[in-house]
C-alpha cells in the first residue's frame, strides 16, 4: 500500500520520464524536469523546515504552482495554498488559522506576500529551483510521511467569517482520485484541461491525474473563460480529451454561445461538479458533443470534494433534474433524520459520508470538528465517524440518490461554496449598515443584500471588493428603511425574496 | 448612450474606473462571470444579440469599445 503521494510521483517518473506531466500557455514540463523541480524546492525546505509542518503558498496560475506543492510534499510537510489575487484582509484570515512559519512564492507575489502580517520565512520558488537536492534528506522525509499525514489544508467560506481550513491527508486524495479515475477512464493518453484556480479544491484533479495516471494537464489562462472561442481553439489545440470543472465553467461557453461558431474536437469525458447543473446548458453540450462521457459529481470538501457520481446516459431537457448517483469506491453514504434516525428508502434525510476519505478536520478548530465529524449514531460497536454535509437527499428504489438541498443558509455561487452568514458578518462591518441579510436568486445567479443604515450600495460593494473573495460580492444591493420580520421577531425572507427580479 | 452604458458598468463593477480602463479584458479585470452578466445586461437594454464572435478582448477592453460594439450591432 502506498504510503504517500510521493510514491505515485517516483512511480511515475519511472514510468513516463519524458512525456509532458504539465502544461501552460508559457512553459512544459515532463515528469522527470516536474520531479527534479520537487527535489530541489523539497531538499531546500527540509533544510529549515520541520518535517509536518505547514507551508503557505501563494503562486500564480501556471505549472510551477504544482511543482511548489509536492516540494512541500518532498519536505515531508503539507501546503496551504492561497490565491494571491485574494484580497489582503482575507489573506491574513487565512494566515490567522494555518499559522505557518514558512511561505513558498513565486517572484510574481513577493510584494503581496511582504505585505502580509506574516512574521514568518518568506521563500521565493525561483531562487531553489536549482538548489542541489539531496538523496538523503528527502529520502528521511518521506519515509516520515505516513498515509495518514496530511497533505493541504484548503480554505472554504465559514458561517462565523472566519474561513474554515479543511485538512485532507494522503490516503484520501488517493483514494478519490483512483474512484474518481475509475469512473472517468482516465489513462495515459488523457490530456486534462484545468479551470479550477489551482489553489481551490477543484483543481485536485488536474494535479493529481498525471502523478497517479500518467495523464497530462493544460492549464488554460484564467482570461480564455472571458473569450468562449479562445477557450475553444484552445482546447483543440492541446488536444485536451477530458475536462473536470465546476459547473460554473461548464455553463459559460453554453450561455455565451461557443458551439455556433466551433468544437471542441478531442473532447471525451466531462466531469461536472460544484452545484446543482441546469440541464438547458448541459443540453446544448450535449446536442453538439453527443458522444462525450458526461459524469455529475458530488460532494463535500470535507470528504475529498466528492461522494457520488451519476452518468448521464439519457438525452436531458431544458428542465429535467440530474440524480447525483451513486457513490463512489471506498465511499458510504448513509441517510439520517433529525433525531438520528435511519431514513427509509424514497424518504428524505441528511446526506452523511464515511469512509478514507473523510477530511482529518478543521485545521486548528477541535470544536467546530468535534460538531461536523461525528460518530455514525447508527453504529454503537466501534468507532464509525461520518461528515454531516448538512446536504438533503433521497434514494430512490434503484438504489440512486436524489439531491433536495441545503439544511442551512450555504449556497453555490459561480462554482463556489458560500455561508451567507458570512456575508452579513461582513456587510455589518461597513460604516453605515445596520442590519441586513443576505439571500440568493439561484435563477439568475444573483448575491443579494438587503441592508439598513446610511451606507450607499457603491461603500457596500467597495468594502467587498477590498476585503473578500470576487465571488462572495453582492451583485444586488437593496437599502430599506426596516428588515421586514415574522411574529417571533426574525427575518421575513419570503417577503425579502419579492425583491427578486 | 453611452450614459446608460456607464450606469451598467458602474452597477456591475463599482470599483473600476471604467471612464479611464482601456485593457479591462487583456489585464483581467473584468472575469469570465463579469462578461457573462454584463453580455446579458447589454442585450437588455440595447435590444441588441452579442455574439460569441463579438466576445474578443478588443470590443470590451473599455467603455468606449463597448458603445462602438453596441452601435455596430444596432446598426444590423
Amino acid at each position: 500500500m502506498e504510503t504517500s503521494v510521493l510514491c505515485r510521483l517516483n512511480s511515475a517518473v519511472e514510468k513516463y520520464g519524458d512525456k509532458v506531466a504539465y502544461k501552460d500557455n508559457e512553459n512544459s514540463l515532463t515528469f522527470r524536469q516536474f520531479n527534479e523541480l520537487t527535489r530541489s524546492i523539497g531538499t531546500y525546505l527540509a533544510r529549515l523546515v520541520p518535517a509536518g509542518s505547514p507551508v503557505v503558498v501563494m503562486s500564480g496560475r501556471h505549472i510551477f504552482t504544482p511543482a511548489c506543492f509536492l516540494g512541500a510534499v518532498r519536505a515531508g510537510c503539507f501546503y496551504a495554498p492561497m490565491d494571491g489575487d485574494m484580497p489582503v484582509t482575507r489573506l491574513n484570515q487565512i494566515l490567522g488559522v494555518i499559522k505557518a512559519d514558512f511561505m513558498l512564492v513565486d517572484k510574481a507575489h513577493l510584494d503581496i506576500a511582504q505585505g502580509l502580517d506574516f512574521r514568518g520565512t518568506i521563500i521565493v520558488m525561483e531562487d531553489i529551483i536549482d538548489y542541489p537536492a539531496s538523496d538523503e534528506l528527502l529520502g528521511q522525509r518521506e519515509k516520515s510521511l505516513v498515509c495518514t499525514s496530511p497533505l493541504y489544508v484548503i480554505f472554504t467560506s465559514g458561517s462565523t467569517g472566519v474561513p474554515k481550513g479543511v485538512i485532507t491527508s494522503h490516503q484520501s486524495l488517493m483514494t478519490y482520485i483512483d474512484s474518481v479515475s475509475k469512473v472517468l477512464d482516465i489513462n495515459d493518453t488523457d490530456v486534462l484541461g484545468n479551470q479550477s484556480p489551482l489553489d481551490y479544491i477543484a483543481a485536485i484533479r488536474d494535479i493529481y491525474f498525471p502523478i497517479s495516471r500518467g495523464a497530462s494537464t493544460f492549464v488554460i489562462p484564467k482570461n480564455e473563460f472571458a473569450v468562449p472561442t479562445a477557450l475553444f481553439e484552445t482546447l483543440n489545440r492541446e488536444k485536451i480529451t477530458a475536462l473536470c470543472w465546476s459547473v460554473a465553467g461548464v455553463e459559460l461557453p453554453a450561455k455565451l454561445g461557443a458551439f455556433d461558431v466551433l468544437k471542441p474536437e478531442y473532447l471525451k469525458k466531462l466531469c461536472f461538479s460544484g452545484s446543482v447543473m441546469p440541464c438547458k446548458y448541459l443540453k446544448i453540450w450535449q446536442e453538439n458533443l453527443p458522444d462525450v462521457l458526461y459524469v455529475n459529481q458530488y460532494g463535500p470538501t470535507e470528504a475529498t470534494a466528492s461522494c457520488t457520481y451519476y452518468v448521464v446516459k439519457e438525452k436531458v431537457d431544458d428542465d429535467t433534474v440530474l440524480p447525483i448517483g451513486t457513490p463512489y469506491d471506498n465511499y458510504k453514504v448513509t441517510l439520517l433524520t433529525e433525531d438520528n434516525k435511519p431514513v427509509a428508502t424514497g424518504e428524505t434525510g441528511e446526506i452523511c459520508v464515511s469512509g478514507p476519505i473523510l477530511a482529518l478536520g478543521y485545521y486548528g478548530n477541535a470544536a467546530y470538528t468535534e460538531k461536523a465529524f461525528i460518530q455514525n449514531p447508527l453504529n454503537s460497536n466501534y468507532r464509525e465517524l461520518i461528515y454531516r454535509t448538512g446536504d438533503l437527499g433521497s434514494f430512490d428504489e434503484d438504489g440512486i440518490l436524489h439531491f433536495h438541498g441545503r439544511m442551512d443558509r450555504q449556497i453555490k455561487h459561480l462554482g463556489h461554496r458560500i455561508e451567507l452568514g458570512e456575508i452579513e458578518e461582513s456587510a455589518r462591518k461597513v460604516e453605515g449598515v445596520t442590519d441586513c441579510c443576505s439571500l440568493y436568486n439561484k435563477p439568475k445567479e444573483h448575491l443579494y443584500l438587503f441592508y439598513t443604515g446610511d451606507a450607499t450600495s457603491k461603500d457596500i460593494v467597495l468594502y467587498f471588493r477590498k476585503n473578500m473573495p470576487a465571488f462572495m460580492v453582492p451583485r444586488k444591493l437593496v437599502n430599506l428603511d426596516k428588515l421586514p420580520t415574522l411574529p417571533n421577531g426574525k427575518i421575513d425572507m419570503q417577503t425579502l425574496k419579492t425583491y427578486f427580479k | 448612450m453611452m450614459d446608460e452604458l456607464m450606469e451598467i458598468l458602474e452597477e456591475l463593477r463599482p470599483d473600476v474606473d471604467f471612464a479611464n480602463e482601456t485593457a479591462l479584458i487583456t489585464d483581467g479585470i473584468l472575469d469570465s462571470f463579469d462578461i457573462v452578466a454584463l453580455v446579458g445586461e447589454l442585450n437588455d437594454a440595447f435590444d441588441i444579440e452579442i455574439k460569441p464572435n463579438n466576445l474578443v478582448p478588443d470590443n470590451f477592453n473599455s467603455a468606449k469599445a463597448m458603445l462602438a460594439l453596441i452601435e455596430e450591432l444596432q446598426d444590423e
